[in-house]
């Protein structure tokens, strides 16, 4: 049979098969259903145990030196917590926020601890793009542990009582930061 | 730079597989020479757009240009140049990419090889194609973007998933995966044509059973390959699990597999044409389903690409990818006319009627596994997951009776069989059945269920040996020839049909394998210092050391175990503990000694180096390794079924041009 272009044009039906309709519906439509449903839940979220307890305490050296700042000193201010380090694209990409915000809210503190990272990389990235609150080592991640830290980055909100009022996964945007603070703020003393 | 060019292309393919989508469908509607020319044209640019595409993104990746956010996101200097080049499809973006590319590539040489036939179809098929590539180049130039430039870019990227980096068979389970998944969008875009066009006709049939045959293959390959990384590199023992992202692969396949069968039906009696293009459109709407669960974070799983956001405009592909098949097959359906009809009775046909329908209640009962847990969540908000008793409850069955059916089926006659041709057919083949389950027995299998697989599979096997040598007898006995030229002109008549029976034998010794080794396994957790030994079974492991091994991209720690059978050296195993940059879990890589009839298999729990001591599970797995070898068989039955078509056309070709009469069809 050989081919030919162009073709002749189908034959035009106007059966409509209602069996197929009714059948195809009761299968696709409950299925589209059940996934619209759970669309934006994720499975791996676990909420924090920690948010709504007491911060765990950290004194951890400073990596421009000095005295180890502890959690401890900070008390009496809303404190932001962010674990990042320099391979995690997402850290980078928020610390202009971060460091808007600090120099915007000036009642709070804000606190880098590195995660999972060397002192010779945080010193060069921070020679290149320097941050305006202080980056803490955290040796053999022990405050990462007491923080429950999957992954940077994280970012812990704390009031003035040394309470974990919200913990934040992925990257902060100024406004964000700004509702969070004012949480941590305006939590009952 | 980079970037921009990246971002060019897309668009650019965007572009045309939009323009070439609208005007392939017109074409379709009023047919006309220079639509179809430039419809051609149109899928001939996507393919070569998304091929410039895929290379420019191999170049900024092994010259590490991090200012290409995807490379900023997966590269990395301290990586070796080949998982550079495999992190193409290592994340989320370079994944979709990839999938363009194979799309691209399976559309443009699709419609290269039918540039002259089909003209009733080709324009729909083409539609429908571009169709699904205009959606991928949306995700790629939007909500999936790879080419998003990175205003300051890092010195040096995290490098991608260590568990990429970790075995081979990861770096070529994903092409193969694609290469299937992919694939399914061609017979797909036949299908609906067939509706479009308001004919199945036998001609037609043929692409659209090879179109389907080969995705089949690469589908079957990927789903294996996917079972034996998991079993070389997840260290839990086994191949399996009834995960989401398992059971994505899996879906399409059993109705891909449910499809070529009816096909035949369609090609012998003419019937069930509806039914046929039913189950083509099911595989590739549960290719996007698979996407879904893989991609949009809805699923808990292993495999899954962490939160992303493009799982809403995958889910409202797939609810407008539904909604069309629906539509189109409640208003086109009914001008798929049969031309026959089938025999009520006993009979080859009733075999195909019976293994089709298992095979859609098989794929009912995975689906429902797997969505089950978001039902559940939606109405009752509570968190659960199905799990593998479930599955292998439902599963087994259902493989043991499609294990009989397999026989049953080949064994009898098309049309209708008598009582004494059903007794010819059916009680010789019980002899190898009875033999398989009696050496079963001896060699100490007592699973009722796995006895029973052992009687179908020794019945199934005799029916497909002899299937498979019947038309060589034949041959020497009606021709007289000797059994080689008997051998070489029965495989050039049958081919399709010999290949056919191979993908059994393949499947049979799959069947038998997996019911074996799920079954007759054991297994023993051992704690060990260094000198001391343990033993499971005939074997005997005497941990020697710990060793530290530095290598570019990781660092592993391994243990040093020697091992003895029966008081016999077998050698050193090594199942080690490796350490990666990107990564603070470290992944292990147990050590597997695969034998013929068993595998001994090592996993670390946890290694101490410095004090000498090492927490192993150790596991005997009988049989794992004709998973791998029934596999290998199927894909080569698939291939011999699928050559002829290519053959016969080079055939044609010739034939044609020494005859100058067009006499494509009807040969084979």
């Amino acid at each position: 049979m050989p081919a030919a272009f162009p073709a002749t044009a189908a034959p035009r039906t106007r059966r409509l098969n209602l069996k197929v309709l009714a059948a195809g519906a009761a299968l696709v439509l409950p299925l589209i259903a059940v996934l619209l449903f759970n669309l934006g839940r994720d499975p791996h979220s676990v909420r924090s145990p920690l948010v709504g307890g007491p911060a765990p305490a950290f004194a951890l050296q400073p990596i421009a030196g000095g005295a180890p700042l502890t959690l401890e000193s900070l008390r009496g201010h809303p404190v932001v917590v962010n674990f990042w380090a320099t391979w995690c694209v997402p850290c980078i990409s928020e610390q202009q926020s971060l460091t808007a915000a600090a120099r915007g809210l000036r009642d709070a503190r804000f606190v880098g601890i590195v995660y999972e990272d060397e002192k010779p990389r945080i010193e060069a990235f921070l020679a290149e793009r320097p941050l305006d609150y202080p980056v803490l080592m955290d040796p053999g991640a022990r405050a990462a542990i007491a923080y429950g830290v999957s992954g940077v980055p994280e970012t812990f909100f704390i009031d003035g009582e040394g309470r974990i009022v919200e913990k934040y996964v992925g990257p902060l945007d100024r406004q964000t930061i700004a509702a969070l603070v004012s949480k941590a703020r305006g939590s009952p003393r | 730079m980079v970037p921009i060019l990246g971002r060019s292309l897309i668009l650019l393919a965007l572009l045309a597989a939009s323009a070439g989508s609208l005007l392939a469908l017109a074409t379709g509607a009023r047919p006309s020479v220079a639509g179809w020319v430039w419809s051609r044209r149109l899928a001939y640019a996507f393919g070569g757009l998304m091929l410039l595409a895929n290379l420019t993104m191999e170049y900024a990746l092994l010259a590490h240009d991090f200012s290409v956010g995807y490379v900023a996101h997966v590269g990395s200097r301290s990586v070796p140049a080949w998982v550079s080049a495999v992190s193409l499809w290592s994340s989320l973006e370079g994944s979709i990419l990839f999938w363009g590319l194979v799309l691209g590539a399976y559309v443009a040489l699709t419609t290269w090889a039918n540039r002259d036939r089909y003209p009733e179809h080709m324009p729909w098929a083409v539609g429908i194609w571009l169709a699904c590539g205009a959606f991928f180049s949306f995700l790629l130039a939007g909500p999936a973007q790879p080419f998003a430039t990175v205003a300051n870019p890092p010195l040096d990227g995290p490098g991608p998933n260590a568990l990429l980096q970790n075995h081979y068979l990861m770096v070529i389970h994903p092409p193969f995966l694609y290469a299937g998944y992919v694939g399914m969008t061609i017979p797909f875009g036949f299908a609906c044509a067939a509706l479009f066009a308001g004919k199945l006709g036998h001609d037609f049939l043929r692409p659209l059973r090879n179109a389907l045959l080969l995705p089949w293959i690469f589908l079957t390959i990927a789903i294996v390959l996917g079972g034996w990384w998991a079993y070389e590199v997840l260290g839990w023992g086994g191949y399996w699990a009834w995960d989401p992202v398992e059971n994505a692969s899996f879906l399409p396949w059993l109705t891909a597999t449910a499809a070529l069968h009816s096909a035949l039906l369609v090609e012998r009696k003419g019937v069930l044409k509806g039914w046929t293009v039913t189950l083509i459109a099911a595989t590739f709407l549960l290719t996007i389903l698979g996407t879904f669960m893989t991609r949009s974070g809805v699923f808990n799983s292993v495999h899954s690409f962490t939160q992303s956001a493009i799982g809403p405009t995958i889910l409202a592909f797939l609810a407008v990818s539904l909604l069309f098949s629906v539509a189109l097959f409640a208003l086109r359906v009914d001008t798929l006319e049969a031309e026959g009809s089938l025999t009520p009775g006993v009979s080859r046909d009733a075999a195909f009627l019976v293994q089709n329908l298992l095979f859609v209640l098989f794929t009912f009962t995975v689906l429902l596994g797997t969505v089950f847990p978001l039902v559940m969540e939606a109405a009752r908000g509570v968190q659960m997951s199905v799990g593998r008793p479930y599955f292998d409850q439902m599963a087994v069955p259902i493989g043991v009776a499609l294990l009989f059916v397999m026989g049953v089926g080949p064994a009898l006659p098309w049309g209708r069989a008598t009582g004494q041709q059903i007794q010819r057919a059916l009680v010789p083949p019980l002899l190898g059945a009875t033999a398989l389950t009696l050496a079963g027995f001896l060699l100490g299998v007592r699973s009722r269920w796995t006895l029973l697989a052992l009687l179908c599979g020794g019945f199934t096997a005799q029916v497909t040996l002899s299937e498979m040598i019947l038309p060589v007898r034949q041959r020497m006995r009606a021709h007289g020839e000797d059994i080689l030229e008997a051998l070489r002109s029965a495989g050039r008549r049958g081919r399709r049909r010999f290949g056919a029976y191979v993908v059994h034998a393949g499947a049979i010794l799959a069947i038998v394998a997996i019911a074996v080794s799920s079954t007759m396994g054991s297994s023993k957790e051992i704690q060990l210092r260094e000198g001391e030994s343990a033993s499971l079974g005939a074997y005997t492991l005497t941990f020697v050391k710990g060793e530290v091994v530095q290598e570019p991209h990781r660092e592993s720690v391994r243990a040093r175990m020697e091992i003895e059978k029966n008081g016999q050296r077998l050698g050193t195993l090594f199942p080690a503990m490796n350490y990666y940059e990107s990564q603070r879990e470290p992944v292990g890589t147990p050590a597997v000694r695969s034998g013929l009839t068993e595998d001994l298999y090592l996993s670390v729990h946890n290694i101490d180096a410095r004090a000498g001591t090492v927490g192993l599970l150790v596991l005997v797995n009988p049989m794992v390794a004709w998973i791998w070898v029934a596999t290998a068989i199927m894909a080569l039955g698939g291939l011999v079924a699928l050559v002829p078509p290519l053959r016969a056309r080079a055939l044609a070709a010739r034939m044609a041009a020494a005859e100058s009469a067009p006499a494509i069809e009807g040969l084979q």
